[in-house]
């Protein structure tokens, strides 16, 4: 989780991710610093985003993201 | 046709609201659809066999897929986990099949009917061949039925939607009468669970419905219907005019665009409110939007939504494109890579965005403007940031916000002058007089309208605004409305019913909007 953190704070430093629900939908993350992101997860944590998973449900908030990434692990 | 005609309204519309009331529930959807079916005949007669095909092609495979799916949960309910993502893979292959067949079908329908010419016009041009251009008629709303199949169709092969067995259900989610012209382009999870509420007419929709086509109404005969006076005749003899007065032309189409489609929106949304059916905005205030992206995230949202769902991130998350940001951010930067994946998906969506709207070059030019502010918006904004820091202005206060918003406004002026011009010549010399011949003292504010137009206009356009204000602060107005004493509302009503009869803009002497999105 601090991982994450640490990379939604490289790509949008001006939020506080630890409390922020709504990071999609506030528009503090847009389509392109989601882009961003999928690459970080991805390449960080060695998993596959597929585009069916971007919904702003999945984005909304640090918590689930992580949530996200553990699932897809799973998955895996 | 349009929704704002009375024959839709006061026939259409209120003989099918009569005759629902008196429906036993387990038939209102059935009813719904007859109704739709019979408008659609009504308008495009035998043209109904492609929403049929459309329609069938989707339910089928859709059922097809999910019984693939099925098929595989039960065989890989006790394998390793390596023959696990064998089978995985092999039904995945099967779907996708099923799922290319299915939009190359849909997709070659719209083609033969929205681009064969532009296609042929491209060739000839190209060529210098004499390929011949056909008269085509398009199945009514066939733009707007198209993405909704698509969107279905991808959603179950996605896993995202279950593919529906009640085959009523998916011919109303593409055929319902509201929406079948004009959009919203509704996901088929956005209205499946309005479908199955088959709820009365009850006071409350009535009176909702009703006030909302009413505020249609009034956006529509008062507003748009009275600035395309000046608006017709700018854009046809641009010439004769000032850079200044084409600029204002601009700023009026735009609000006239905005009024004739977010009032289609009212009366769509009402319509179907009076069903008890909830369908999703396609507005939220766009002209309050700071920069490109936001107005389009507040503008038609539901097509926004489908190029983003079924095209930004697909595109830019596809096995080439991903392939190309990896080497970019070992190479350069996490950020060049980003801006790469989204300029080449914002690309493909803004051609498509430009050539769904219409088969011609302007709109095409219309697209790439968007694509061309979009990432160049992208580009500057740590620019932007960093120098604003440096010369501490606060993003944060009213007035630059204020200036965000003026500078995005002007800049959908001028796509909407590309979007409205004939023709590529037109546009660039309608945009070369704003550049070369703006001259403030020379604008000429009486074409086609008066200075009683001018007053109607003036309020009128307070009242939205004040409208809309209240809705950017979260205020539902309507139930805020609702709330207000009996005698207070119908004064509302009233004022709102004999402001539309007193000046609408109709009857001898205007020249009624026709729906513009319709043809798309």
């Amino acid at each position: 989780m601090e991982k994450l953190i640490e990379i939604l704070e490289g790509l949008n430093p001006e939020v506080d991710y630890k409390t922020c629900e709504d990071l999609v939908d506030g528009r503090h993350l847009d389509s392109l610093t989601i882009l961003a992101l999928i690459s970080e997860i991805e390449e960080n944590f060695d998993v596959m985003i597929p585009t069916v998973e971007i919904i702003p449900d999945n984005f909304n908030s640090a918590k689930k993201i992580w949530k996200l990434i553990e699932r897809l692990e799973d998955d895996n | 046709m349009s929704y704002f005609s009375l024959k839709y309204l006061i026939i259409f519309l209120l003989t099918i609201v009569v005759v629902y009331i008196f429906t036993p529930k387990k038939l209102r959807n059935l009813l719904l659809l007859l109704a739709s079916y019979a408008l659609f005949i009504k308008v495009s007669k035998k043209l109904v066999v492609f929403l049929l095909l459309s329609t069938l092609s989707i339910y089928f495979s859709a059922l097809l897929m999910n019984k693939l799916d099925l098929k595989r949960n039960k065989e890989i309910e006790k394998v390793s986990k390596e023959e696990k993502k064998i089978i995985k893979e092999k039904y995945k292959s099967k779907k996708r099949i099923i799922l290319i067949l299915t939009i190359l079908f849909n997709v070659a329908f719209l083609f033969y009917f929205k681009y064969l010419n532009f296609f042929k016009e491209i060739i000839n041009i190209i060529f210098s061949s004499d390929l011949k251009i056909l008269k085509i008629i398009a199945p009514m709303g066939i733009s707007f039925y198209t993405l909704r199949a698509l969107s279905y169709v991808i959603d179950v092969y996605n896993e995202k939607e279950e593919a529906e067995r009640n085959i009523i259900k998916i011919m109303l989610y593409l055929s319902f009468f509201p929406i079948i012209l004009e959009g919203p382009i509704a996901s088929y999870a956005d209205v499946k669970n309005e479908f199955d509420k088959k709820s009365s007419v009850t006071y409350h929709n009535f009176c909702f419905g009703c006030q909302r086509i009413l505020y249609g109404l009034f956006k529509k005969l008062v507003i748009a219907d009275r600035l395309n006076q000046f608006v017709k005749i700018i854009f046809k003899s641009y010439m004769n005019y000032s850079g200044s007065t084409i600029f204002l032309g601009a700023i009026f189409y735009t609000i006239l665009l905005y009024m004739e489609f977010s009032g289609t929106m009212d009366v769509v949304n009402g319509s179907a409110e009076i069903f008890g059916i909830k369908l999703p905005e396609n507005f939220r205030q766009p002209f309050f939007s700071k920069n490109i992206s936001e107005f389009w995230s507040r503008w038609h949202i539901t097509l926004g939504l489908w190029f983003k769902n079924y095209i930004f991130y697909p595109v830019s998350l596809s096995k080439p494109v991903k392939k190309l940001s990896t080497f970019l951010r070992n190479k350069v930067s996490v950020r060049f890579s980003s801006l790469t994946m989204g300029a080449i998906a914002l690309f493909a969506v803004w051609t498509l965005n430009g050539l769904w709207h219409g088969a011609g070059f302007t709109y095409m030019l219309f697209g790439y403007y968007h694509f061309i502010l979009i990432l160049l918006g992208n580009i500057f904004e740590p620019l932007i940031i960093k120098t604003c820091d440096k010369l501490k202005i606060s993003r944060n206060t009213k007035i630059y916000k204020f200036l965000q918003i003026i500078k995005t406004s002007i800049l959908v002026f001028i796509g909407e002058l590309i979007f409205r011009a004939k023709n590529l010549t037109v546009a660039f010399g309608m945009l070369k007089r704003i550049f070369l011949n703006f001259n403030i003292t020379n604008t000429n504010f009486s074409i086609g309208l008066d200075i009683k137009d001018y007053i109607v206009l003036v309020f009128a356009l307070i009242i939205v605004l004040v409208i809309s204000i209240l809705k950017e602060k979260n205020m539902n107005v309507r139930e805020e409305l609702s709330k207000k004493h009996i005698v207070i509302r119908w004064i509302i009503y009233y004022a709102l019913i004999i402001g539309i009869i007193i000046f609408g803009a109709y009857g001898p002497g205007y020249a009624p909007v026709e729906p513009i999105y319709a043809d798309f």
